[in-house]
């Protein structure tokens, strides 16, 4: 089954090192241990036929994405409350810092810089359908793309 | 809420793995409280409607209702956010179970042996044992290699899966140990047969024996057996009952052909198995029983409501469609006390009975009206 070799091929990236550095770390509290390479994997896709939702299927893919999605985005902002908790206990930085911060000219150019690639990055499936729809250098179907390359 | 109670067999988890499976609980208790009671507004608001002026008519059953609430928007946008609510609940449970596996099994080896003699469980598992089709043909709510699937020698994953996974489930209303079921049906028997002289007791379908260690330690010097078909979970089992100090004897058997003697329980029952089998195993299950129980013994199974109306039926049937409980659909209509009284029990002996949990709306998952079912029956 396909993710029986995705799973293994997974297993074989994963360095032993980090194990060992993980058990020296270990305290009461569980720390991040990626499995070792040939410890026993898990299945992750149940067995049975998977129901179809919406007209589309592309539609169920999305949704089911975007709750995964979503799901990590929770556990990113659980991480980062950590992290800001910790940083105020420690009196590194305040939470109000945080709030209150204003970037110089230096840092906001950046950060917009990132973040407009970003959304470009996130809307480039429109934009591949607007192209071939206005056809701006986009062949305007597929037997014009196999005509060129056979001629 | 009582939070779940974290014993030696539970894996820890990291900040990153609490994180999911704190989201799932929040997603999933969303969905039931919030999204799910609109599939019923739905259904008056717009769906019976339309069905009505086209057909001049209701829908006549459970079916007409699927087929016209499964084109509603509203209804397809909840289902199928449900249905990935549970994939991500395994994937939230499975992540730490696989990378602590190898020491929980080594645990496991370990609490095997801890106490002696009277206070000692045990457990006997049965390599040769036919797994049933109705396992092995889909996995049963969606759980990644269902109750039954070794990953690796003496594996332990299925049940520590399944103990974490029911309790997010349920948003955490089966209790600290998983208990809510077995307090259940103890609940019932103390109500209604406090006399009740309990010396062995059999719980069928045990899986991780959280509602077998609640029997265990209500009834201290009865003998107490769980059997499953699963391996994992009932290497499982042990372990956690060892841990939580509660002898029970565990053992890998079909509960449709055991191989314990005629007469040997006061008490044999289920919790919410019946609807996990198939039309055949049913009936064989109800005929083992009676097979097993001492005469005046009594059998008890705990089962899910099925609902009342139609569209109470088909949701409650959407574990059937949408989370391989396949067998459960075709036990809305069924008549359990014929199906009792097939297996050979007295028609007056035979009891299907209601019985109210003390649950929120937002543990419900289909409907907002529940009460358990169950199903009595005395042996003459």
């Amino acid at each position: 089954m396909a993710k029986r070799t995705r799973t293994r091929a997974t297993a074989a990236k994963r360095p032993k090192a980090a194990k060992r550095t993980a058990a020296r770390k270990r305290s009461a509290k569980a720390q991040q241990a990626p499995a070792a390479a040939g410890s026993p994997r898990l299945a992750r896709v149940a067995k049975g036929r998977k129901p179809r939702y919406f007209a589309d299927p592309a539609t169920d893919k999305l949704l089911w994405m975007s709750l995964t999605l979503m799901e990590e985005l929770s556990v990113t902002r659980d991480r980062l409350d950590v992290v800001e908790r910790l940083l105020a206990r420690k009196r590194l930085v305040s939470q109000t810092e945080i709030d209150g911060w204003v970037g110089d000219a230096k840092a906001a150019a950046a950060r917009s810089t990132r973040r407009a690639a970003f959304v470009e990055r996130m809307m480039r499936a429109a934009e591949a359908e607007l192209a071939e729809a206005t056809g701006r250098g986009m062949p305007m179907s597929e037997r014009e793309v196999v005509a060129a390359v056979e001629e | 809420m009582p939070a779940f109670k974290q014993h030696p067999m539970v894996p820890q988890t990291t900040h990153d793995e609490q994180a999911r499976q704190d989201f799932v609980s929040a997603l999933r208790g969303h969905l039931s409280g919030r999204l799910m009671p609109g599939a019923y507004q739905v259904y008056a608001a717009r769906v019976e409607p339309a069905f009505r002026s086209k057909h001049g008519r209701s829908p006549k059953d459970e079916h007409e209702v699927r087929h016209a609430m499964t084109e509603d928007p509203y209804y397809q946008f909840w289902s199928a956010m449900q249905r990935r609510s549970q994939e991500l609940l395994w994937e939230s449970v499975i992540d730490p179970t696989e990378r602590q596996l190898p020491e929980l099994i080594n645990r496991a080896r370990t609490l095997g042996k801890r106490g002696r003699g009277k206070r000692r469980g045990t457990l006997r598992l049965d390599p040769k044992l036919v797994v049933p089709k109705y396992h092995t043909a889909a996995d049963i709510h969606l759980q990644p290699g269902g109750y039954h699937t070794d990953f690796t020698a003496d594996d332990v994953a299925a049940g520590a899966v399944y103990d974490k996974g029911i309790n997010l489930y349920m948003g955490g209303a089966l209790g600290e140990e998983n208990n809510l079921t077995g307090d259940t049906l103890l609940a019932y028997v103390r109500e209604k047969h406090p006399s009740l002289q309990l010396h062995s007791i059999l719980d069928l379908g045990c899986a991780i024996g959280n509602s077998t260690v609640v029997w265990a330690r209500a009834f201290p010097k009865a003998r107490v057996h769980g059997i499953d078909v699963g391996a994992p979970v009932l290497r499982y089992a042990h372990a956690r009952a060892q841990a939580l100090g509660v002898p029970v004897d565990f053992s890998q058997q079909n509960a449709e052909r055991t191989d314990f003697a005629d007469g040997s329980f006061d008490l044999v029952l289920s919790h919410i198995v019946l609807h996990e089998t198939s039309k055949s195993a049913l009936t064989r299950v109800l005929a083992e029983c009676r097979r097993l129980l001492k005469p005046g013994g009594l059998m008890l199974h705990l089962e899910i409501p099925r609902g009342r109306t139609d569209i109470e039926k088909f949701m409650h049937n959407w574990e059937s469609y949408n989370n391989n409980e396949t067998f459960s659909r075709y036990m809305t209509d069924l008549d359990l006390k014929a199906e009792t009284i097939k297996a050979g029990f007295a028609a007056d002996a035979v009891l299907v009975d209601e019985f109210a949990p003390k649950l929120d709306v937002a543990q419900m998952n289909y409907t907002e009206h529940f009460l358990w079912k169950i199903l009595a029956a005395f042996k003459r």
